[in-house]
């Protein structure tokens, strides 16, 4: 109680700030911004028609490229004319209206476009991004052209659209319709090698594991149209913001949307308990890992709470269960990463991780914390699975650590090495990078906040900070540096005139890392952009949350309804954090220096120590099989379902079909053999059976008003 | 007269058929077919009632046919059924389109049931007396028998004696409840009529609540065994195992659709108070609301089976069991009570026409190609038949309820109508509410998993195919879809794009129809909450503003 004591205040004191939100007006200025939305669209429809008219060159990525570039184009031009949250309605989609019992009710999810700034902050990297990996993919996919080049492009086209609804949708179902879409383009691309048996099962994996967060988000979809009568954003913020709703407020129907949500995004996003089909959705091919599976797509669940920050409002304790789901999944992604051999795996753990510093963020109310690591990551992630990619392309598909080594001081390998560096360098939050300034506003927060244990959470991310910067290391000085070594990997492309020599990246691969390299370190800038805005504080990208409903969790801003500020080591959180986080990824830094390049050897004799000795033997084994989380669910989940369906399919063939139904329809047959002997052509017995029969009519005539009675009786009695 | 020609059209074209020379059925059927389709389109497009509900193209003078009993040959649609007359209508030329490679014996014998079904199906729609579209209702039954028995797989005996007794037995059933309305009515009014409208008006208004429920237990034994139900499913998968392509089809898109359109045209606004009649049963002692149980079993019919087809090798035999979970739903959204549930539940019976039949069509072009429905024996048929595999995934996503597709629209408003179908809700009350979406929602995840699964299995993972020996008499079909096929899928297709992007016009045009039905609920619903102890833990937020509650 003592917590709760200390949190209210500050929750209180946001939701007055709630009040300062615009509300959005409708504005037909902007129609053009629909071509945002269908634009992709229009590319998957003609990459669809590349494929009917069997084309065999590299026209579908250049179709996509060039509508996605479109697209991004068209974003920037309307994050210039911004002033203020929009809707642009496109068409009545889901648009029922009904009068009953004499009131007027309606149920309204239209296509339309709702922007604000976060909108556009999102959209920026996703449109900009997106265009960018196309472009990379163009070079990427060649060994497949006239093959699946096509269908992986309309996927990307496809996954664009979808995305973009998601984002831009001014409404929950249009939200829902992205958010399936993604899931759908996901379930496409990670499937796109549908001959290997482990992709199919992946992409199978991926789609159900995401359905089961969807039906949380359904059903809070459901219950907000239940006790708020809208699905729109504008609508249902205004009622929020407006009429004061405090937290004690309604019973369990407004406390569970804030649950219900948070399952659609752990889903999404890849969170315990929802994260394991993320590093099996690796199984995709890279350019695709980059894009849906850490920039763009996962965060689609730090979107929805950013998004609904006034919904997850509703109930005291989520937005802390937030912060330690993202905190633990942090923590155990990491110790993951820390004992994997392929790099695309490790990336893919270390994207659960990150993503969990960015619920984290959310959950201790610093949205402008989440959604700027969510912009720095986008950038940092991408290069570094791009840099996989390309490792892989040119080492046929090569991704295990311990085979390759001096990548750097290969012919036409130096650019790929370099760009990983700094990505590298940002991921494991080297001071001065952008993930180091993103990754410090969310761990500095978790110490300002009053909370459930938000200190602890704090130790736990600043430690998993150290482990982050170990692994990410690990695999810069394994695979860039150290002496030229390599073992080619079995995947041969069908034109690969280079047999067993890896073939460096050329232009295409080349440009595009340099440029979201570029990307991510100018990322660090928008930090310590000056603010236009009153009020806000932490640059460009607190700018960008002001004007949305994610408002809530801007930096300072609950600060002033603070009495007395938390300390950490005797200073200022935020000051104290630099020296803190900067120091402990240096730390790591230099971990992996001294085990992955001076010594390689310790590595593994470390390991072996560990293994040899009984009483940490377990450690090492369960960290490389992932803590057994997927054999866990296994056994929990999908082994039992599977004995239920085999019962029932035997139940109903056996029991309900052959025991029931045709024991009914045996009856009939049954009762002719019962009265067959009567039919035996001997007078007395037909004489019996008559009398038999008269004596029967007799009780049933003298039964007949109580059996009616009772057959009365059997409905509740006659009225 | 209008719309009487719907109904003579096709047996017209059933007799030429049979006169006419065998080599020539499959065109006069796809011929006389395809025009009645085209004068539906023109018959949609006339009509003047899409939006208000009322009934249109009705016979001024219908014939009378046994004057003395009131027994007419009335017909009439409101957008309802002139939407399910229009699924049936462009159902059909594609079925036999689609039949052309598959039959080939017997075939004016073929055709000849194929147009005859025709003329039973629109009948059940088209009619607006009860003796009429009892008669059109079971007269589906024969051409059906038929088709099974006929072109039917191996278990064809079985399969359609089963079809035939267990669906005769439930319409027997339903018929005495309607022949006791009707029998009250003569006593009330002192005439017979067995006008449907009159006979609605009267039984929601005149009889007991005791007297509607024992309807209700008539009519729903029959119509939940065409839906179908659990537990009165296991015809179902038999019969669409044996049936010929085009039956499955037809059975899955339009046939089952009489259970729930029956329940959407006689349950409804018939016995509102028997669906809410707290009924007692005797030696157990258990009290539950007829409606909760409708409820209860769509819920199970929904989750059972589900899992039954995740563990199904027989691709048909998955597909049909979809049919029993996905009708789950479908009926869930009628019993919501409320303009969300029931519209969602329309479009559904429209979106499942669309969807399933075209999974059965895939499927039978599988079987026609590899003579096998095992999906132990085949594997990865995208890399040798890209286009069916591009059809396949489609309809499945269809059927997954993918929103922007149709499957989802109305698997949405059938979960979110009975969802806010609660005490609570002012506007239309309702007796289910958010457990009951919660537990049919799970559905969702199960229809992903079985249907994934097959995905998975037949359409990608490396190629296998069956060797198969090519009889004499079947002119070998092109490896992948030939255009014929095609044709018969694209339109489907691109029917169930538009309507995911653009219910718009079809949710107006229920609207007004479905409005109508639930005009006579509130009071009942409240009537019947009033009588029970509220729980009050299900609380408007607007409501609790006493002080101390916001702090």
């Amino acid at each position: 109680m003592m917590l709760l004591n200390q949190i209210m205040p500050m929750i209180l004191a946001q939701a007055e700030h709630a009040q300062h939100v615009n509300v959005a007006r409708l504005n037909d200025q902007f129609s053009w911004a629909s071509m945002i939305l269908w634009l992709p669209a229009l590319s998957t429809l003609l990459c669809g028609l590349c494929a009917a008219l069997k084309i065999k060159n590299k026209l579908p990525a250049w179709i996509t490229v060039a509508s996605l570039g479109t697209s991004f184009v068209l974003t920037l031009l309307l994050y210039i004319n911004y002033s203020g949250p929009t809707i642009v309605h496109i068409f009545d989609w889901l648009n029922l209206g009904w009068t009953s019992n004499s009131q007027s009710v309606n149920f309204i999810a239209n296509f339309s476009l709702y922007v604000d700034s976060l909108t556009l902050l999102w959209m920026l990297f996703v449109t900009g991004l997106g265009t960018l990996i196309a472009l990379y993919a163009s070079e990427y996919m060649e060994s497949d052209v006239g093959k699946g080049y096509t269908r992986f492009f309309a996927g990307v086209s496809i996954f664009l659209f979808a995305m973009t609804a998601l984002v831009m949708g001014d409404n929950l179902v249009m939200l829902y319709l992205g958010w399936e879409g993604v899931g759908f383009a996901s379930y496409w691309l990670i499937g796109y090698y549908y001959t290997r048996p482990s992709a199919v099962a992946a992409a199978k994996k991926a789609f159900i594991v995401n359905r089961i967060g969807d039906l949380g988000l359904a059903l809070g979809i459901y219950l907000i149209w239940h006790n708020f009568g809208t699905v729109e954003y504008s609508v249902l913020f205004e009622i929020l913001n407006g009429d004061g709703y405090s937290q004690q407020a309604g019973g369990w129907s407004i406390h569970a949307i804030p649950y219900l949500l948070m399952l659609g995004a752990f889903g999404k996003s890849a969170q315990i308990p929802l994260f394991v089909w993320l590093p099996d959705a690796m199984e995709g091919p890279t350019p695709v890992s980059a894009l849906i599976h850490a920039a763009t797509m996962v965060t689609a669940g730090v979107y929805l709470l950013a998004r609904m920050y006034p919904v997850m409002l509703l109930d005291q304790y989520a937005l802390p269960i937030v912060a330690w789901v993202g905190g633990l999944t942090a923590l155990l992604a990491a110790t993951i990463a820390m004992a994997q051999h392929d790099i695309k795996r490790i990336f893919a753990y270390s994207t659960i991780s990150q993503l969990g510093y960015m619920f984290l963020g959310l959950g201790v109310l610093t949205s402008f914390g989440a959604a700027y690591h969510v912009f720095t990551h986008a950038f940092f992630k991408a290069v570094l699975f791009l840099t996989a990619g390309a490792v892989m392309h040119g080492f046929a598909g090569q991704l295990d650590l311990r085979k390759i080594s001096g990548l750097r001081n290969m012919p036409g390998w130096r650019i790929v090495s370099y760009t990983m560096l700094i990505a590298c360098f940002c991921l494991a939050g080297f001071p001065g990078t952008s993930g180091f300034f993103s990754k410090d506003a969310i761990l500095a927060q978790a110490f300002v906040t009053p909370g459930y244990g938000f200190r602890i959470l704090g130790w736990i991310a600043i430690i998993t900070a150290g482990l982050t910067a170990y692994y990410t290391f690990r695999v810069w000085f394994r695979i860039c540096a150290g002496p030229v070594q390599f073992e080619m990997g079995d995947e041969h492309h069908g034109d690969d005139h280079h047999g067993n020599q890896p073939h460096a990246p050329r232009f295409a691969i080349n440009f595009v890392l340099i440029v979201i390299t570029i990307g991510a370190v100018l990322a660090a800038v928008p930090f310590f952009m000056a603010n236009t805005t009153e009020g806000a504080h932490g640059g460009w990208v607190a700018e960008m949350i002001y004007d949305s409903s994610a408002i809530h969790g801007l930096p300072h801003q609950a600060a002033g309804a603070e009495t007395q500020h938390a300390t950490l080591l005797g200073m200022d959180p935020h000051t104290a954090m630099y020296f803190v986080s900067g120091g402990i990824g240096i730390f790591g830094i230099l971990i992996a220096l001294y085990l992955h390049l001076i010594n390689r050897k310790a590595a593994d004799s470390l390991k072996n120590a560990l293994l040899g000795n009984s009483l940490t033997r377990w450690l090492p084994t369960a960290m490389e099989n992932k803590w057994y989380v997927d054999e866990i669910y296994h056994a929990i989940i999908r082994a039992p379902l599977w004995i239920i369906g085999h019962a029932l399919n035997l139940f109903d063939l056996w029991f309900v079909d052959r025991g029931i139904v045709d024991g009914i329809a045996r009856i009939p047959k049954l009762l002719g053999k019962v009265f067959q002997p009567l039919q035996n052509g001997i007078l007395q017995s037909y004489g019996v059976s008559m009398a038999g029969g008269a004596g029967l009519i007799a009780v049933l005539v003298i039964v007949m008003p109580d059996l009616m009675q009772w057959l009365g009786n059997l409905l509740g009695g006659g009225g | 007269m209008l719309l009487a020609i719907l109904l003579i059209l096709p047996l017209v074209g059933a007799i030429a058929i049979i006169a006419s020379p065998a080599k020539h059925a499959k065109w006069i059927a796809l011929f006389i077919s395809t025009g009645i389709f085209i004068y539906s389109l023109t018959l949609a497009m006339s009509f003047e009632h899409w939006t208000d509900g009322q009934f249109g193209l009705a016979s001024e003078k219908p014939f009378q046919w046994f004057e003395q009993f009131g027994i007419t040959l009335s017909v009439g649609v409101d957008s309802v059924s002139l939407l399910l007359v229009m699924l049936s209508t462009l159902l059909m030329p594609l079925c036999i389109w689609g039949s052309f490679s598959a039959i080939t014996e017997r075939v004016k014998e073929y055709y000849g049931w194929m147009l005859a079904i025709q003329a039973a199906m629109v009948g059940v729609f088209i009619a607006r007396d009860l003796i009429f579209f009892y008669i059109c209702f079971e007269f589906t039954l024969i051409p059906m028998y038929f088709l099974i028995a006929i072109w039917g797989g191996e278990n064809r005996a079985k399969a359609c004696i089963k079809f035939f007794l267990f669906t005769f037995t439930g319409s027997m059933i339903a018929l005495a409840g309607l022949l006791y309305v009707a029998w009250q009515y003569s006593i009330s009014s002192g005439d017979w009529s067995f006008d449907i409208a009159q006979l609605t008006t009267f039984a929601s208004t005149e009889l007991t609540a005791s007297q509607q429920a024992w309807v209700l237990l008539a009519l729903i034994s029959g119509f939940a065994v065409k839906v179908p139900l659990f537990p009165v499913h296991t015809w179902l998968p038999l019969a669409h195992a044996e049936a010929p392509t085009a039956g499955s089809v037809l059975l899955a898109s339009i046939l089952l659709k009489l259970g729930t359109y029956g329940l959407y045209r006689f349950i409804l606004p018939m016995v509102p108070e028997g669906l809410l009649y707290e009924v007692t049963l005797p030696l157990v002692g258990w009290t539950f609301i007829p409606l909760q149980l409708i409820a209860v079993l769509a819920i199970i019919s929904i989750i059972y089976a589900a899992l039954i087809c995740w563990v199904q090798d027989d691709i048909k035999r998955l597909v049909a069991y979809s049919s029993v979970s996905h009708l789950g739903f479908c009926v869930l959204g009628l019993v919501a009570l409320n303009p969300l549930g029931m519209q969602g539940s329309v479009l559904y019976m429209l979106n499942h026409g669309l969807s399933t039949g075209a999974l059965f069509f895939l499927v039978g072009m599988i079987y026609e190609r590899y003579h096998t429905r095992d999906m132990d024996k085949l594997s990865g048929l995208s890399k040798s038949m890209p286009v069916w595999a591009f059809f396949m995934v489609f309809f499945v996503l269809a059927s997954v309820g993918l929103p922007g597709l149709n499957g989802f629209i109305g698997e949405f408003l059938c979960l979110i109508g009975t969802f806010v179908a609660t005490a609570d809700n002012t506007a239309n009350p309702g007796i289910l509410g958010p457990w009951y979406a919660a537990f049919a929602a799970v559905g969702m995840i199960l229809t992903a998993m079985y249907l994934l699964m097959m995905v998975g299995k037949v359409v990608f993972g490396a190629l296998k195919e069956p060797t198969v020996s090519h009889d004499s008499h079947h002119k070998p079909l092109p490896k992948d879809l030939s255009i014929r096929e095609i044709c018969v899928l694209a339109p489907i297709a691109v029917l169930c794009l538009y309507i995911g992007l653009q219910p718009k016009p079809l949710t107006d045009a229920i609207q007004a129809p479905v409005d109508e039905i639930l005009a006579q609920y509130p009071p009942i619903v409240n009537r019947y909450h009033a009588s029970q102890s509220r729980p009050d833990d299900f609380v408007l937020i607007q409501q609790s503003t006493e002080p101390g509650g916001a702090n």
